[in-house]
């Protein structure tokens, strides 16, 4: 081939040193010194064939790596995809930022974890109603703790017998109670925050 | 720092965004203009962009700051608007058409280089040849020892492979493989100037050859510099080594017992327990079963003892009753 059309470049080249890639960055190092002659006299030919050539070595690399072919389907058309297994890069980069901190415990956490307590089931967010005979939230919306605040009718509670709270709508307290817990959860919240900075 | 509360889940889910990651998203570009920035700068940035594209945030604004002496607005501009990479333009006579390359770790400064375009440039403009698609990732050559082994061309390397390499995949498309970034630099001499850096940018032509592989052929698209290196501030080593660092969770466990030999084949080693032959299974027949056993009857009394002791003194194994 090579005498018919001599203008026509090789697929193979040799260099006297053997050229480095990093693959996974798509990139060719090239140890061989660069010759600062021609570099004065016909610099821009000289940097193309230079680079061809590189890129020529690097085109046969990415080649021979293990390929993947898909068909991807875009608008009614199939087309086929060769792509290319490519390794991890190997030239070392800083990150763009320091690696992430582990969470700092909750307070709960370093408790659980002091007496040894495991999470035994994940938690779950439904739970079976019998006598609606399906599965409900336990809370949120129709949640379970919200049972009692469109009951028709609703007993005092024993602990309430006497006290100032038994004339109070049993439904607002419940939903007193409720709101109670939330505040807690927050102020925790907003503690571990705190303790974690 | 700049400290936020944030006050809805929007805010909040950006601010979440901008937080240190396992894997790290692909790092964005801010061009920033001198206040002496000329049109030549502007339009080498609007280039330099292009390759980066679609990471990368501009300026339109000129802004006076002097990178050597202050860089803390820098280092704010990087943390508002989440950028590691700065290109700043600045122009005077003892410098002139200067690029300073910056990254930042963390927001602060990592490295900063200037390199000044020389003459003889010529910009994607000027070669008005088509170009390629936006996103893809390029290929790089650095052609030159110098690159391995001084230690300003190192800075330049690696801060070409990270500004411009894009998304790291283990998957390439081999249609994406459309340009390629070339750096050339000779050899450094002793009392002399360090030696410009030729930055070139082709396309690839790629040719049936008759054989399996494919003919390549570079046309140049532009934009072509001749950088010549000023100054340089390296990070320090306690720096560079913090934003080295792997995370551990990243690194492959070895599977234990799971080899490849000389040939490239796998080989597995599987530990079987010791084996008690004397719980061996051997042919069942009904009148060996325990049931059957004559122990009540007709039996013999030395066995017995013998079989007693045996309990009595530790638990031996079963080869002893056989060698009796």
């Amino acid at each position: 081939m090579s005498k018919a059309e001599p203008q026509y470049k090789p697929v193979t080249v040799d260099k006297p040193i053997p050229v480095n890639f990093d693959l996974g960055n798509l990139a060719t190092f090239d140890p061989n010194p660069v010759e600062t002659s021609q570099l004065e006299q016909n610099k821009e030919q000289y940097l193309a064939d230079l680079n061809r050539d590189n890129v020529q070595l690097m085109i046969n690399q990415i080649l021979s790596l293990p390929i993947k072919t898909t068909t991807e389907s875009a608008n009614g058309k199939d087309s086929s995809l060769t792509l290319v297994r490519l390794p991890a890069p190997t030239t070392d980069l800083p990150r763009e930022k320091p690696l992430p901190k582990p969470k700092p415990l909750t307070k709960w956490e370093q408790f659980a974890i002091k007496k040894g307590i495991h999470k035994t089931k994940s938690h779950d967010k439904k739970m079976f109603d019998e006598e609606k005979g399906e599965w409900v939230n336990k809370w949120g919306y129709k949640g379970k703790n919200k049972e009692l605040d469109d009951q028709w009718l609703v007993e005092v509670d024993e602990k309430h017998v006497g006290t100032d709270k038994e004339l109070i709508d049993p439904r607002s307290l419940a939903r007193g109670e409720r709101k109670k817990l939330i505040k807690k959860n927050l102020a925790q919240q907003k503690r571990n925050l705190r303790n974690a900075e | 720092m700049i400290k936020t509360n944030p006050k809805n889940a929007r805010a909040k889910r950006a601010l979440e965004k901008k937080e240190s990651k396992l894997v790290e998203n692909v790092k964005t570009a801010l061009f920033i203009q001198g206040s002496t920035g000329t049109r030549l700068l502007h339009d080498a940035m609007c280039d330099l962009s292009a390759f980066k594209k679609p990471d990368i945030k501009r300026f339109q604004k000129k802004n006076d700051i002097k990178p050597f002496e202050d860089a803390s607005p820098l280092e704010f501009f990087s943390e508002k608007n989440d950028c590691s990479l700065i290109v700043f333009s600045s122009s005077n006579k003892k410098r002139p058409n200067n690029l300073t390359f910056i990254r930042t770790f963390g927001y602060k400064i990592y490295d900063m280089i200037e390199l000044r375009i020389q003459k003889n440039h010529k910009l994607l403009i000027d070669f008005r040849k088509t170009t390629f698609q936006l996103g893809l990732k390029p290929m790089f050559v650095f052609n030159g020892p110098v690159f391995d082994s001084h230690p300003t061309f190192k800075h330049v390397k690696s801060l070409f492979l990270d500004f411009f390499r894009g998304q790291t995949t283990d998957l390439q498309d081999v249609a994406g493989l459309q340009y390629v970034i070339t750096l050339t630099a000779a050899e450094v001499e002793e009392g002399k100037a360090l030696p410009s850096v030729y930055f070139r940018v082709y396309k690839l032509k790629s040719y049936r050859s008759g054989q399996k592989l494919p003919r390549i052929e570079l046309e140049e698209i532009g934009p072509r510099f001749d950088f010549t290196i000023g100054r340089v501030e390296q990070p320090s080593p306690e720096l560079e080594k913090e934003a080295m660092k792997k995370p551990k969770q990243l690194e492959t466990k070895t599977k234990k017992n799971i080899e490849t030999d000389g040939m490239g084949d796998k080989v597995g080693t599987i530990h079987v327990g010791k084996q008690d032959l004397g719980e061996l299974q051997t042919r069942k027949m009904k009148g060996l079963k325990s049931r059957f056993d004559q122990v009540g009857e007709d039996f013999d009394d030395q066995e017995y003892e013998y079989a007693n002791d045996e309990v009595v003194e530790d638990y031996e194994p079963a080869q002893k009753k056989q060698k009796v």
